[in-house]
């Protein structure tokens, strides 16, 4: 492409100057003496001194330049420049602990301040942005987001970054964390896998029987509009009687808060995009490629294995993906009926004002459900493709 | 007419139900035996129903506005730059959870309504836009070619042409937004919001399960009555459009 044709990237000048004003306006990080107490906040020239704001301010310049240049491969060079800065992001905090920490109190910690949010939240977009000018294939996006979070992994384990109070009130719990990530996913992934399971022989009931699917759809989309703290309490009753009454439920775990209502409501919820999916995937399978099937002399189990199901596969993967998602989500809100899991820590958190145990939770939450999103997109990606 | 009769019932049922929940006292007190205070009584439900349908309408009219607006932005010439990342951030922005959201609004903001009310309107606009930009994309070129070719301004192509054809799309955005939202709203309560989320989580923590039962009747109800409303919404003005795109 001739370089006089190339337009500026309105977009990434926009997001640039916008990150720019915010990461002046807003706090970078905030002291506090102790847990609790809110502290103070540092802008970004206090938070790091001239050293960081003229790097931060330069780089979100540079972007600028590039975005109104038509330079050649600037896209190329953007995407790195963004990839880099991202994975180097946490050193600001780094800089800003060492400037500011009191060392003569043990129970000072650095909060995370709003700039540095937005200033992290932007740079993610001008990235997301650059990777589409440059048509980045999904193994190049997911081999710089593993680059970032082994970036952001790096700098967690270093020396300069333990007084972070999130990561402070994560060395407090270290044991308590890994059971939460245990019981969250074995919540999460024990109800999507029941649900598909579930979801398999009612959408195969639905084929069958063409009269089953109005019924069948009418009631797992009413379980989908109940509100999940609504279903969750409604639940505490029946399965507390029941408990009571059976003293072998009660041997099981099974009482009317915990892991069973969890448990029985995520799969309500996860019945309706499982079954949508797997019936709407069967039935959409080409009338001709079935003939050709029976053409050939295949018999009807091994046209059902061989030819509709691996037709079906990627649009019943959009279905896990959806439930899966939706239910790590859940999982989360579970945790107010004593299930466990992450939301223990955003519900404790939000309990005692203690921020940095609401994020502690809150994070890895949304980190899983990014994952799943990441690896489930991934597989039916690929499950398309063949 | 008749479309309207299901969602009156539950209108009905639902406010009956709010104003008569404290006089079903016995019935609360076998649930909850052992105590006297079987019925939540720091607000009265329709207080905490009148908060709670003020929370997510709020967020629903300005998600709307806001998502309506931004999807008609970036599919006019001026905008069109900012089409694929608007529509990234609507689908990633989908994949978190919407409690993470409510969560992360406190150290942001602070306890209360408004953090509830900013997440609600945050996380509600995303169905909304992503139904935006599939019913403005979804349209025909021809229509639109057709529509320019008798002599309207763009302005009246997108108000006369273009929103009547995607109003279904976004309408159906909203539908899951506002379900979305009143579960949401309802968990609004860990955060200092006034909602039928109250009695749930008062009655959670305290272990009565007369309370947990009260709230959560309530919130479900809601949810039925404004599913079925939507139910009506749909089906009247999908007679006004029954010769526009399936979705």
């Amino acid at each position: 492409m001739p370089s006089s044709t190339m337009p500026p990237n309105r977009v990434l000048l926009a997001l640039a100057l916008a990150a720019l004003g915010l990461v002046w306006l807003l706090n970078l990080g905030v002291v506090q003496p102790n847990r609790i107490v809110s502290g103070t906040g540092y802008g970004l020239y206090g938070a790091t001194g001239w050293g960081g704001a003229i790097i931060v301010s330069s780089l979100l310049l540079m972007v600028c330049v590039l975005a109104a240049k038509p330079v050649h491969k600037r896209f190329l060079g953007l995407a790195a420049l963004l990839t880099a800065a991202l994975m180097a992001l946490p050193l600001l905090l780094e800089v800003f602990a060492l400037r500011r920490l009191p060392s003569d109190s043990a129970y000072a910690r650095i909060g995370i301040g709003a700039g540095f949010w937005c200033l992290a939240f932007f740079l993610a977009l001008m990235l997301l942005e650059a990777l589409g000018q440059i048509k980045a294939s999904r193994r190049l996006q997911l081999s710089i987001v593993l680059l970032i979070v082994a970036g952001w992994w790096f700098c967690a384990g270093r020396e300069g970054l333990s007084s972070l109070s999130l990561i402070r009130e994560y060395t407090n719990r270290a044991d308590q964390f890994s059971q939460a990530l245990t019981v969250h996913l074995s919540l999460s992934l024990g109800a999507v896998a029941i649900s598909a399971v579930l979801a398999f022989g009612l959408a195969l009931a639905m084929v069958r029987r063409e009269h089953w699917r109005r019924p069948l759809l009418g009631l797992v989309s009413f379980m989908q509009t109940i509100p999940s703290l609504a279903l969750f309490g409604l639940l505490i009753a029946p399965l507390g009687a029941l408990s009571a009454a059976f003293p072998v439920l009660q041997a099981l775990g099974i009482r009317g808060i915990g892991w069973a209502p969890a448990l029985l409501a995520l799969i309500a919820y996860s019945l309706l995009p499982m079954v949508r999916n797997t019936y709407v995937a069967l039935m959409e399978v080409p009338e001709a490629v079935v003939d050709a099937g029976r053409g050939m002399g295949m018999t009807e189990q091994q046209i059902f294995r061989q030819v509709k199901l691996p037709l079906a596969l990627p649009v019943i993967i959009e279905g896990v993906r959806i439930t899966t998602i939706q239910a790590i989500g859940l999982t989360a809100v579970a945790a107010l009926i004593g299930a466990g899991g992450f939301g223990t820590f955003i519900f404790q958190g939000l309990g005692q004002a203690a921020m940095d145990l609401v994020l502690l939770g809150a994070l890895p939450t949304v980190f899983l459900a990014l994952a799943a999103d990441a690896i489930l997109s991934a597989l039916r990606f690929q499950e398309t493709s063949k | 007419m008749r479309a309207w009769l299901a969602p009156v019932a539950w209108v009905v049922l639902l406010v009956a139900l709010a104003a008569l929940l404290p006089a079903m006292k016995p019935l609360f007190s076998w649930v909850q035996p052992g105590t006297n205070n079987v019925i939540y009584t720091r607000d009265s439900f329709y207080l905490l129903l009148q908060s709670h349908i003020w929370l997510v309408l709020m967020s629903a009219t300005i998600g709307t506005l806001v998502a309506v607006s931004a999807g008609i932005f970036v599919t006019r010439p001026a905008g069109r730059d900012f089409l694929p990342l608007v529509s990234q951030i609507a689908s990633i922005g989908q994949t978190v959870p919407p409690v993470a959201v409510l969560a992360l609004a406190v150290p942001v903001m602070g306890f209360g309504e408004k953090p509830t009310l900013f997440a609600l309107v945050l996380y509600g606009l995303l169905p909304i836009l992503r139904n935006t930009l599939a019913g403005l994309g979804g349209i025909n070129p021809a229509v639109l070619e057709s529509a320019r070719g008798m002599g309207m301004s763009s302005a009246q192509v997108l108000f006369k042409v273009e929103l009547p054809l995607a109003g279904r799309v976004i309408l159906a955005g909203i539908r899951t937004s506002v379900t979305i939202n009143i579960a949401t709203a309802a968990i609004g309560s860990t955060i200092g919001a006034r909602t039928l989320g109250d009695p749930v989580i008062a009655g959670l923590v305290n272990g009565n399960t007369a309370y947990v039962l009260q709230g959560a009747v309530l919130i479900g109800l809601l949810a039925l009555t404004t599913d079925s409303l939507f139910e009506a919404v749909e089906k009247v003005s999908g007679r006004a459009f029954l010769s526009s795109k399936q979705s």
